[in-house]
């Protein structure tokens, strides 16, 4: 083929592509950055392992949480409270503290303290994610 | 179609090539302006794209699969085979399906492919680790890929331009 006739300048036609990719992602946002309407009960970490449910321990704030090892497919992640993390100090929420896997993605995730948030280690296989408290408010004063 | 000895040539390069690619982006310290694991810029589909407008799609499709194998082997993590696989197919087929409309230049079929790519790679996290979790993570990867894609778009029209008066397959 002769590539003379390939259009190389951008087309109307490629917004419409951008513009898939942008309602794609809004709606597969919505459905994780809305506030969950009836995600009673406090803020729980679920730990899945191979797609089996492993462990699942209460995230709330001021005590902290006993720091966990979950060992799967030959590698083991240190889970801590987010008050470890060297990445992002952060009051609540949970953070993978160390992990032996090759790219270290779940350690840059940093900290998850929200309702729906996840940290995902894919050669290890596990997925930690948070459910529960009440969303949308943190604190009530009266 | 008759494969002749200077496309099966073509078709080595373009493979070694784009193995080359994907090593090399590794050394980019992309992290540091977008602070996102698992992000890549994709370097690699300026090859796909152009086998797939030079060649055509049985070839462009054939180099794709030989560089997730062997680009699995060579970093020793077959583990990672069914991510690269699962997301260059998908890339793969949504390009296909895009240059066939002929409406788009270069620029919309990109876009395509690397949202596809991380589409299909997030479908594979699913399927693996059983859970619907990673699907959190897909309208990050979705932004991510405007900006990937526009600049995989960008680098392979300037290929292009500077390839438009070469007809790689022929003499």
């Amino acid at each position: 083929m002769n590539l003379s006739r390939v259009r190389t300048k951008p087309a109307p036609a490629d917004l419409l592509v951008a513009a898939a990719i942008v309602v794609l992602a809004v709606l597969c946002g919505l459905r994780f950055w809305l506030p969950q309407g009836q995600a009673g009960g406090p803020l729980t970490a679920v730990v899945t392992i191979d797609g089996q449910e492993a462990d699942r321990f209460p995230v709330s704030r001021g005590e902290p949480f006993q720091v966990r090892t979950y060992t799967n497919n030959g590698y083991t992640l240190v889970v801590s409270p987010a008050g470890d993390s060297p990445i992002l100090s952060a009051p609540d929420g949970l953070c993978v503290l160390e992990s032996d896997c090759p790219n270290q993605d779940c350690v840059r995730s940093g900290v998850i303290s929200q309702s729906g948030q996840s940290i995902v280690c894919l050669p290890a296989r596990i997925v930690i994610e948070l459910q529960g408290g009440s969303g949308g408010v943190d604190v009530i004063l009266g | 179609m008759k494969t002749t000895t200077r496309q099966l040539t073509l078709c080595a390069m373009l493979t070694a090539l784009a193995l080359a690619l994907s090593w090399v982006e590794r050394f980019l310290p992309l992290s540091l302006l977008i602070p996102l694991p698992g992000i890549k810029l994709g370097l690699a589909n300026i090859v796909t794209l152009f086998a797939l407008y030079a060649l055509g799609p049985a070839q462009a499709l054939l180099i794709l699969l030989c560089r997730c194998t062997l680009g699995a082997l060579f970093a020793g993590n077959l583990n990672a085979l069914i991510y690269s696989l699962f997301g260059g197919v998908a890339a793969m087929l949504t390009m296909i399906l895009l240059q066939k409309g002929k409406r788009l230049s270069v620029y919309g079929v990109s876009l395509g492919g690397a949202a596809a790519h991380n589409c299909g790679q997030v479908a594979a996290a699913v399927w693996t680790l059983g859970t619907a979790a990673p699907l959190s993570y897909l309208p990050v990867l979705l932004g991510v890929s405007l900006v990937s894609g526009t600049l995989t778009g960008f680098l392979s029209s300037l290929l292009f331009l500077a390839m438009a008066h070469v007809d790689p397959t022929s003499k």
